[in-house]
């Protein structure tokens, strides 16, 4: 109860921070890297190219800003983590530059595509150990989601992950990740994909895949009262779970 | 040549005028042609002084010189010099003759022939030295190698004892003739002596006892053509699958400038080949050589160099040494203070190696822990250890972003003691809560860390290093990342920048810096350092981002630089990191029937040492046949027990020790040793002249060569040792003196003939 009624207060005060702040350039136009490498943790959001149309806004930047530094706020708030705050990084899957930051999260990748040689930057990066975090998929999005990852990681198979997987005790328990509420068409029933190293559960986790969801809604609308306060809530605890566990493992 | 010369002008050897006693044996018809002699010389004296005519002054003076010189001479023949000798009486007396009858005896370098031949030649039963030294004393003859006994003979020797104990032999010997009237003692040998035991006990004895030893040496004192492994320099145990560095001096004579092959082989197999380049004859040659220990247990390895052609002793190109190795997760603590990829990319690193096990106290938030890698659930449940119980079974700590004030007061002295007590390796990595940063100035882990703790740097400091190894880490087991110390180098050299939050400029007297780094503005940063901390070690690792080594972009994904990097640090902090019970077996070879010494050092779970353990060790030898060795404490020190055992077959027995108090078990460990004949022999096998030499110095007698030992029976006769007679040697007729006289006679005639004088 402690740590909900925390998340709620920083809520308020990011979009109170959020409100005053000029936005960070223009998403559509550039590829901005706002935080240069110091060794302390950054959001980094991932670039790609579309695979089809969609609406004005690029599906990689959807919740971008606002999202991204929510996220950051809540963790350094409630851990020990020592994130960049008001800053993130935004990369293309090849740019050498985010091979310097071990966990990314891509939104929307039912839009995804790449060519050769951001498949072979993004393969290595998480075979050298990078994890990814993918978010805000549903429906038939899972079929190209599943074909370009076949491009990076040919071979990888999808597994649904449950309470039991440690991700969803890293920091707060949760024990029944597919009773989570999606923000949206609440018909669909959310899963939580995985890839591990070499298809073997007993090795590293390397990417959790939000199916059926978009904890990135929750984070953006935190401090509106646009979205339920307990779902959010909970949306920032799947968050904070990733994070630890990404640094950690 | 001398001693030849010295005996045409002066009669006798050098030798016989230092056993003799000089003296002047004038009676009474020779004091009445002394006193002739001396009117003669008073006569000359006052004719000189009296003549003038064309003679000057300088002129008398030199022809009363020379004529006195004369009758001086004359003077000395009439008081009839003598050397008194104390002689020994035929068969009044033993001799005693030690033969080496060891290996190195058969070392064909005696004129082409083995030495051996040479033994049975000189002191065979046509030898006439044999016969001329049997002819004045009882002999006794004994052969000498591990033990001493007595024989009949010369041909009763064998050549095939494993060890030379000379000392050993040489108190036998005394020994044996206590009591009994001795000349001396005669030893062949080519001093070639194997045992540990200084020689010097024995010596003084035979001084004391006035036994002077006649050494003869055989063989020759440089090998022509020979190549040796003189010395191997390995653990007793290491880790499984570590990656060994070891220095071997190969040693060699005739082969200047070859190169040859040096084989690491385990059970016929090689696990390492390096070529090594002999230089100047009785230059040593180091050669490191780099292999993994992969299969676990006793290990009998070989350090060989085939042999080369006209080798003469070529079973000294093969050294085996016994490595034992451990097939154990050694456990490490890692405590973390802040979640970071510092973590995750360390734990990854060694996730593989099946030896090592990695605990992760990772916090998370204020009064919040993950555990990972924990045996079981009660494991750190309660955060990091608050007592020694609970700490020391740890074997190594790391501390990674954690502030001092996280830990109570017991605790910093505690982490402190893990090191100094318990002999554990401690580690702390770099980060915004590490160092001065973490607030660690002034406290007990402070002064076991080997780096010097300035004041805390001004927030946001960050430096940006490019990591080198120093000297001393070019080729140490953490920091060497390639085959070779060059590979290593380069490899540091395109290793991508790391950053670090604590500045750490120096190190502490006594430490050692195995990486250095060069920041932007070109200042040096200390980035390992380690040092020994009481019975352990300690290790600052000042970068706080290792995973750039593992993650940048221009790393391959196959390269394991990160991954080799942090496995062999973890090996070393954990390296020689003691147990609570601990064995040692000295020597960890012997030859069947050695004793073997076992040495127990004992303690509790606090390491503390125990007096009044329980401590049983069973022996299991190669046929499986087991046997209980008692321990005891020995007094001496606190903890220490000891027992001993001698293994009767060939081959590796295992010994395991259990300790216990009533109601508790302290622990138990295992050790091995090797029964095996000694190869001992073959090694540095050349005649040892200043060994031989020392042993006749110190007790009176003579060291001779295969050319001079003819002289032996003569100069034995004249110790004045055992039953004697008086024997008195004319010296006025030594050619000598004669020769002086004439010189002194043509001498005043010739000055004569010259000054024109009458």
């Amino acid at each position: 109860m402690r740590c909900a009624a925390g998340i709620v207060l920083v809520g308020t005060l990011a979009f109170a921070e959020t409100a005053s702040s000029a936005a960070v350039g223009d998403p559509r136009d550039s590829n901005a890297g706002d935080v240069s490498y110091d060794g302390r943790l950054a959001f980094v959001r991932l670039r790609y190219e579309l695979t089809w149309g969609s609406r004005g806004e690029p599906p990689w930047a959807h919740d971008y800003p606002t999202a991204d530094r929510h996220l950051m706020k809540i963790l350094d708030e409630l851990s020990l983590v020592d994130p960049h705050t008001e800053d993130s990084n935004i990369f293309t899957l090849d740019d050498p530059e985010l091979f310097k930051f071990p966990m990314a999260y891509m939104s929307e990748p039912g839009f995804w595509t790449l060519n050769d040689g951001e498949a072979k930057g993004f393969r290595d990066y998480m075979k050298k150990g990078g994890f990814v975090i993918f978010d805000d998929f549903r429906g038939f999005h899972l079929e190209n989601f599943r074909t370009q990852l076949d491009r990076v990681l040919p071979g990888a198979r999808l597994v649904e992950l449950d309470g039991t997987h440690p991700i969803f005790h890293s920091f707060f328990e949760i024990d029944s990740p597919e009773g989570f509420l999606p923000p949206y068409e609440r018909n669909l029933t959310p899963v939580f994909y995985g890839v591990f190293e070499d298809n073997d559960p007993a090795k590293r986790l390397m990417l959790i895949a939000n199916y059926n969801n978009d904890l990135g809604e929750y984070w953006e609308f935190s401090d509106t009262g646009y979205m339920p306060v307990d779902l959010s809530n909970e949306a920032y605890k799947y968050g904070v779970n990733y994070f630890i566990y990404g640094l950690t493992h | 040549m001398f001693e030849s010369l010295f005996a045409f002008f002066f009669k006798y050897r050098p030798f016989i005028f230092q056993q003799g006693e000089f003296r002047l044996s004038s009676s009474s018809s020779i004091n009445i042609a002394i006193a002739a002699t001396a009117i003669a010389a008073l006569f000359t004296i006052l004719t000189y002084r009296s003549i003038r005519g064309h003679t000057r002054l300088v002129d008398r003076a030199a022809l009363t010189v020379l004529r006195l010189g004369t009758l001086a001479v004359i003077l000395f023949c009439l008081f009839r010099p003598v050397l008194i000798l104390r002689a020994a009486v035929p068969q009044q007396n033993f001799l005693g003759v030690l033969f080496d009858d060891s290996r190195s005896m058969r070392v064909g370098d005696q004129d082409g022939q083995p030495r051996s031949a040479f033994v049975n030649s000189a002191f065979g039963p046509e030898s006439s030295v044999l016969k001329a030294l049997s002819d004045r004393y009882a002999l006794r003859y004994f052969r000498f190698s591990s033990s001493t006994d007595r024989v009949g003979a010369a041909r009763d020797l064998t050549f095939s004892g494993t060890q030379s104990r000379i000392g050993d032999a040489l108190q036998r010997a005394r020994e044996e003739f206590a009591g009994l009237p001795l000349a001396g003692l005669v030893v062949v040998s080519d001093g070639a002596d194997t045992s540990e035991a200084a020689i010097d006990e024995s010596l003084l004895a035979l001084r004391a006892g006035q036994v002077p030893v006649f050494t003869v040496g055989v063989g020759r004192e440089t090998l022509g053509r020979d190549i040796q492994i003189s010395r191997v320099s390995t653990p007793r145990s290491v880790l499984k699958g570590s990656n060994l560095e070891v220095d071997v001096i190969v040693t060699h004579s005739g082969f200047s400038g070859n190169t040859v092959p040096l084989n690491v082989e385990d059970s016929g197999r090689i696990l390492s080949t390096q070529q090594v380049v002999l230089p100047g004859d009785g230059e040593p040659a180091t050669a490191r050589v780099h292999f993994s220990a992969t299969e676990p247990g006793a290990r009998v390895l070989r350090f060989r160099v085939p042999p080369q052609d006209g080798e003469e002793i070529p079973q000294n190109n093969v050294r085996e040494v016994l490595l034992e190795v451990i097939d154990r997760r050694e456990k490490i603590l890692y405590f973390e203070g802040e979640p970071r990829f510092e973590v995750k990319f360390i734990r990854r690193a060694v996730a593989e190696d099946k030896n090592l096990q990695l605990v992760v106290l990772q916090r998370t938030a204020e009064n919040k822990y993950m555990r990972l890698e924990v045996d079981n659930p009660d494991e750190l449940a309660a955060g990091f250890p608050k007592t020694r119980d609970e700490l020391f079974p740890y074997r190594g700590l790391i501390l990674g972003s954690i502030e001092a004030s996280a830990f109570t007061g017991d605790q910093l002295r505690m982490i402190a003691d893990f090191a100094d007590r318990r002999g554990g390796g401690l580690m702390m990595i770099g980060g915004r809560r590490a160092f001065s940063e973490g607030g660690y100035q002034g406290t007990p882990i402070a002064d076991a860390l080997p780096v010097v703790l300035d004041s805390k740097a001004p927030e946001g400091t960050l430096m940006r290093l490019k990591v080198r190894p120093t000297p001393a880490g070019m080729g140490h087991a953490v920091t060497q990342i390639g085959k070779t110390e060059r590979e290593s180098a380069d490899r540091w050299g395109e290793l991508p920048e790391v950053t670090t939050v604590n500045p750490l400029r120096q190190v502490k007297p006594g430490a050692t810096t195995l990486l250095m780094g060069t920041d932007e503005t070109r200042r040096e940063q200390v980035v390992l350092a380690s040092q020994r901390y009481g019975r352990g070690k300690v290790l600052a690792f000042s970068v706080q981002d290792s995973q750039i080594w593992q993650m940048h972009a221009q790393i391959p994904v196959e390269d394991m630089t990160h991954e080799t990097y942090w496995r062999q640090l973890m090996r070393w902090l954990v390296d020689s990191v003691p147990d609570p019970v601990e064995l040692t077996t000295a020597p960890d070879r012997v030859e069947p029937g050695e004793r073997v010494t076992l040495t127990a050092d004992i303690s509790d779970a606090s390491y503390v040492e125990v007096n009044d353990a329980s401590v049983t060790a069973s022996v299991t030898g190669p046929s499986g046949n087991a046997i209980d060795v008692p321990m005891q404490w020995t007094g001496e020190r606190n903890g220490e027990y000891r027992g001993t055992f001698a293994p009767t077959e060939e081959g590796i027995y295992r010994t395991r020790i259990e300790a216990s108090k009533p109601g508790t078990t302290l622990g138990t460990a295992t050790g091995h040793v090797r029964a095996a004949p000694s190869d001992s022999e073959y090694f540095d096998a050349a005649m040892r002249a200043p060994l031989l030499r020392r042993i006749a110095q110190d007790t009176g007698g003579r060291f001779y060569t295969s050319q001079t030992y003819t002289s032996l029976p003569e100069d034995v006769k004249y110790t004045g040792r055992g039953v004697t007679t008086i024997e008195e040697r004319d010296l006025w007729d030594m050619p000598a003196l004669l020769m002086l006289l004439l010189a002194l006679v043509l001498g005043e005639w010739s000055y004569r003939r010259v000054r024109h004088l009458a």
